[in-house]
């Protein structure tokens, strides 16, 4: 992924810049939620530091970001994804893509707490993966007057899962950088996992991963 | 009736008093009416004060013998009264009011008494007589004299009225009446005796009367003695009057000879006085004090000691040439001698003050140009302060020789400027010299710090080309950028960051030493009036100078400056902030008053200046066009912070920054070419385009480049320009490229575009980063549907056929009985997909989107998403269609929505 960008600056005589330009790790992030629960003002929120007060329901839409995580230079990309969906199947191909997830609920909005038990069993159903990051975001903190979601009652969840739950707002951008930057650590110390356990048994995996494709 | 009765009746109650009556009749008489006795009376009111004369109309009531009073005038308001004829004897009056009365009497006397009594009483009560004409003389002339006629009208008036009034007596006289007949008391028995004893007892009284009279005689006698004793000595009294008041006049008469005497001499001992004071003043003027004398023949013009003896000689030497002395007393020969003299003194002691200055100069100029070279290694100005200190204390004397001799003050300026003219040219070059010097080893130190051969630019393309080798991918998507745009990479930052600081060195050196100078030059030449001084030392100067040159108008050019100075002092100061500046912020004070005269100075000080800046400038932007922008940001900068002094230093800066602009504006245009000229390679997939990936670096370059300068606008203006460009290049671009779809192209680029540029968020590309998006947008969804035809080709025809016919108007239940859309043939159709073969299709449509987009721009998900949400909607809509059109035909699709979604899950989870 990293190796496309430097290239269009070939025949330029003083080129150098390569790998300064382009960070080689890529954070994959996914934001699922219910419909109308703030994952794009989420995400905009964090991308341009800008709150959209329009509701407009998104299709899906992927964004990229350098930012800098403990003094590493990263990147993130995030998809942003559409939370109306009449088959949930459609979902699978990006939930495969991403190597952390925003499981993003409006507090003052008890059915989207309820849809997220099921975007949590689709995740891991799909990345095979108990232990996939995620992130369970309890978003619109700022009209914590509406509230119908208890703390207690999200923790709960949180605690059944074994992730962590954060309540943000998008509006004032409370915690907004917090839950993509922790999300970030947690694929940044899986990622190094894998690899640790990938030193030895890397031929492997290999060959279990073409088995698949004769399947298909 | 009587005149008694009517009295009574009529009157009394009123307090009048009724005169004279008689009976009138109305002219002309109306002999229809019932003749009725009528009356004219004239009354006399009493009470009312002034007295009021009434005249009455009287007549008889209409019941019963009473009179009733019918009309009423004043006497006063009669303006004549006509008798008709004075001859003729005739009853018939009449009397002018407001109107005018017709009457006639009864008889003729009685006409006459009326007459005559309205006559009297008009001239006793009356100051505005009433006319009286047609009368006979006989009856007015009875009162001729009014004297007598008053008593006359009187008497005939208290007879008239005795005879007819009782009057009463009073309570006082009763009472003593009383009193007296109570004391006597026959006296009501026996009025004879009464009358005997009040007759005795009268001239008894009469007795003692005459008797006092005469006993008082003596007295009278002394008395008069004493009044005349009295007026003798009354005479006594005014002769010494007399005597005195001619003894008073002879000492008035001294007196006033004395004051004469007294203002003649006042006058004198003020004129003494006054001639004196003169002569003093003239003295205290044109005295010379003879070391001053001294000082200027021959004192010593090196130490400071004896430059401040001979400043303060030369200053005394200009006052006493410039004393305000009567211009009569210029005549005087002591004055016109003394002034020659002066005039001597001041033509040696300039001479003597030229030529020593005059050495001075030039000296100064040849030694500080020997030790030029020490500075060269450091990029640095040479410092003048010395100079100036040097020269500095001999400033009052060239004020003096300002005032005193013109022109050897200009021929000295010439030296001065024409040898620190040489000097500051060597010095600019050389400094200019030194920092391109400094351009070019940083970018060869730095080269050699990068790990290759001594030439930067080889280095440059040299790492670059191994890097290609290395990147295995990379050299897929090849392209070609023709120009020598470059951002950001280790070795450009670094120079650049070099560049700038080279830059704001340059500048700011430039700008430390041109003000230096001028401030010297300034305070050293007296260029401006300070007839307003700021300080101390410029009102010792103001005094020295008295009147100063008034004449040439600066001081206007001076106030203006100054109004102008006050509002942008506070900016200055809180601008420049650094400490070097800071320090100068106190000296501008004095640098606005700035004019004409400086500005030609400074020209003639540093011909080269602007070119030598401008060749630097020139240089720069030769090395890299990159530069201008800092050039642009730090220029303007610069500007700013001397444009308020309208100084020479300002100009020059300005006319640079007019340069720099247009290398700016250049820059961009050869950006713009060049991403017009920018060829894609046609073996591989698109990708981003090369100058997308180059405008966000050159986006965020300028950012950091212009944050904060005022000069941001340009730079929104060369933004809009090439954003401009990108969008029609990518078109271009996108028509022309081979091997990628032209959505594909798009759909990536602009979505990259509209990423970038909602990282800018600068307001006046808002159009451009909507733009952007709806592209985008567009691409998207264009390249989802013509990528769908493919799975179910001709199902998808055929559906496309069945809609067509549809459209056209025939009835959906029909289109099966059309030989193309029959039944048969859609169960041919959908008997070439069975749900093994779309499964099939699927995934090779989603491994065809995976290989056109590329991994950058990280769209496959966001376009796998799109096409899986279109091929459910189209399922649906063959579905639907075939309920429609083929109604009870029990023909469905050979793979359900079930398997669709199978196939989606399966498809992700191959990857």
């Amino acid at each position: 992924m990293s190796s496309s960008t430097p290239s269009c600056f070939l025949l330029n005589t003083a080129m150098s810049k390569a790998k300064t330009q382009q960070p080689a790790v890529i954070h994959k992030v996914i934001m699922v939620g219910s419909g109308g629960v703030g994952k794009s003002a989420l995400t905009l929120q964090f991308m341009y530091d800008e709150f959209v007060e329009d509701y407009e329901p998104t299709k899906a839409d992927s964004y990229r970001k350098k930012v800098v995580l403990d003094g590493e230079e990263v990147q993130i990309d995030i998809l942003d994804t559409a939370g109306q969906e009449d088959y949930a199947a459609i979902r699978d191909n990006y939930f495969r893509s991403g190597e952390g997830f925003l499981c993003v609920f409006s507090i003052k909005e008890q059915e989207s707490f309820q849809a997220t038990q099921d975007f949590r069993e689709q995740i891991l159903r799909v990345k095979n993966d108990e232990n996939i990051p995620f992130l369970l975001v309890g978003n619109m903190v700022d009209l914590a007057e509406q509230r119908q979601v208890s703390v207690d009652e999200a923790t709960k969840r949180a605690q059944e899962w074994k992730v962590s739950y954060v309540e943000t707002s998008a509006k004032t951008r409370a915690n907004v950088d917090k839950v993509f930057y922790d999300l970030m650590r947690e694929i940044r110390s899986r990622k190094m996992e894998a690899s640790r356990q990938n030193n030895g048994k890397q031929k492997k995996k290999k060959d279990s991963r073409k088995k698949k494709c004769v399947i298909l | 009736m009587s005149k008694q009765q009517l009295q009574q009746t009529l009157f009394l109650p009123n307090d009048e008093r009724l005169i004279t009556m008689i009976p009138v009749s109305k002219m002309p008489r109306k002999t229809n009416l019932k003749k009725r006795s009528s009356l004219l009376c004239v009354v006399l009111n009493t009470v009312e004060i002034p007295v009021k004369v009434y005249i009455y109309h009287v007549k008889k009531s209409d019941r019963g013998d009473g009179f009733k009073k019918k009309m009423a005038w004043l006497l006063r308001d009669l303006r004549m009264l006509d008798g008709r004829s004075a001859d003729k004897d005739t009853s018939e009056f009449d009397l002018h009011f407001e109107k005018t009365y017709k009457w006639s009497a009864s008889s003729l006397e009685e006409k006459e008494t009326f007459i005559s009594s309205l006559w009297r009483l008009s001239h006793r009560f009356l100051i505005q007589k009433p006319e009286f004409v047609n009368i006979p003389q006989r009856l007015l002339e009875e009162i001729k004299d009014p004297h007598s006629l008053g008593e006359k009208a009187k008497s005939v008036d208290d007879i008239s009225m005795e005879g007819e009034d009782y009057q009463a007596l009073s309570g006082k006289e009763e009472a003593d009446l009383e009193l007296l007949m109570s004391e006597c008391q026959v006296a009501i028995s026996n009025a004879e005796a009464f009358t005997e004893q009040l007759s005795k007892q009268l001239s008894v009284l009469d007795g003692a009367n005459i008797h006092s009279i005469m006993g008082s005689e003596d007295q009278v006698l002394n008395l008069m003695r004493l009044l005349d004793d009295g007026i003798r000595e009354a005479e006594m009294i005014e002769d010494k009057l007399d005597t005195y008041d001619k003894m008073l006049a002879n000492v008035k008469e001294q007196m006033e000879v004395m004051r004469d005497k007294d203002t003649l001499m006042t006058v004198r001992n003020t004129n003494h006085q006054r001639l004196l004071d003169e002569l003093q003043n003239l003295v205290d003027h044109l005295d010379f004090d003879l070391k001053y004398t001294q000082a200027l023949m021959d004192g010593d013009l090196t130490s400071p000691a004896g430059i401040v003896e001979c400043t303060q000689a030369a200053q005394a030497l200009h006052s006493c040439m410039n004393a305000q002395i009567h211009p009569s007393l210029q005549r005087t020969r002591a004055v016109e001698e003394q002034q020659k003299h002066f005039k001597k003194l001041a033509i040696h002691f300039s001479k003597r003050l030229s030529h020593h200055l005059n050495n001075l100069f030039i000296h100064q100029g040849n030694e500080i140009g020997e030790t030029l070279s020490r500075y060269a290694g450091d990029l640095k100005m040479p410092q003048h302060n010395s100079i100036h200190k040097e020269l500095v204390i001999y400033a009052d004397l060239m004020l003096w020789l300002k005032n005193t001799d013109e022109t050897s003050f200009h021929k000295l300026s010439a030296v001065y400027m024409s040898n620190l003219c040489k000097l500051y040219t060597r010095e600019v070059m050389e400094f200019m010299e030194s920092a391109k010097q400094k351009l070019v080893t940083t970018k060869e130190t730095k080269g050699k710090h990068h790990g290759a051969s001594t030439l930067s630019r080889l280095t440059g393309s040299t790492t670059s080309l191994t890097k290609i080798d290395h990147r295995g991918r990379s050299g897929s998507i090849q392209s070609v950028d023709s120009s020598s745009i470059k951002y950001g990479s280790d070795l450009d930052i670094a120079m650049r960051s070099v560049f700038d600081s080279v830059l704001e060195k340059v500048l700011s050196e430039l700008e430390r030493v041109c003000i230096a100078e001028q401030d010297f030059c300034f305070k050293f030449f007296h260029l401006i009036d300070k007839s307003s001084g700021v300080d101390d030392d410029q009102k010792k100067e103001k005094e020295a100078s008295g009147e100063a040159a008034s004449g040439d108008g600066d001081a206007d050019v001076w106030v203006a400056k100054q109004t102008y100075s006050a509002s942008e002092g506070q900016y200055i100061t809180e601008n420049l902030g650094e400490g070097l500046m800071q320090t100068r912020a106190t000296v501008t004070l004095e640098m606005r008053q700035i004019n004409d005269q400086v500005r030609s100075m400074m020209a003639e000080l540093f011909p080269q200046l602007e070119q030598e800046l401008d060749q630097f400038l020139t240089h720069a932007d030769r090395q890299d066009g990159m530069y201008s922008m800092y050039m642009l940001v730090r220029m303007s900068q610069h500007v700013i912070n001397n444009q308020d002094m309208g100084s020479f230093l300002g100009k020059t800066f300005g006319n640079c920054l007019i340069k720099v602009k247009r290398n700016f504006d250049r820059y961009v245009d050869v950006m713009m070419q060049s991403v017009r000229e920018t060829k894609v390679s046609k073996k591989n997939r698109c990708g981003i385009i090369s100058f997308v990936h180059n405008f966000e670096e050159f986006a965020n370059l300028a950012e950091n480049i212009f944050r904060g300068s005022d000069r941001h606008a340009d730079l929104d203006k060369a933004y809009s320009k090439v954003v401009r460009i990108i969008f029609e290049q990518i078109m271009r671009v996108a028509q022309e490229h081979q091997k990628t779809p032209k959505e594909v192209v798009l759909m990536e680029n602009f979505h990259r575009m509209y990423s970038v540029l909602s990282h800018l968020k600068n307001p006046c590309l808002e159009n451009d980063r909507k733009e952007a998006k709806q592209r985008y947008t567009e691409n998207l969804k264009a390249y989802t549907v013509n990528l769908l035809g493919r799975p179910l080709e001709k199902l998808h025809t055929f559906f496309e056929g069945v809609e067509a016919r549809v459209a056209t108007g025939v009835k959906p239940e029909e289109v099966g009985f059309q030989l193309a859309y029959s039944k048969q043939e859609l169960r041919k159709v959908i008997k070439e997909y069975p749900g093994k073969e779309v499964k099939k299709n699927l995934e090779h449509l989603n491994k065809k989107v995976e290989k056109q987009l590329c991994e950058e721009e990280n769209l496959i998900q966001v376009v796998w998403h799109e096409m899986q949400d279109v091929f459910i909607q189209q399922y649906k809509y063959y579905d639907e269609l075939m309920r429609r059109c083929y109604p009870d035909s029990n023909i469905t699709l050979e793979f359900t929505m079930q398997n669709v979604l199978q196939f989606f899950s399966d498809i992700a989870q191959a990857h």
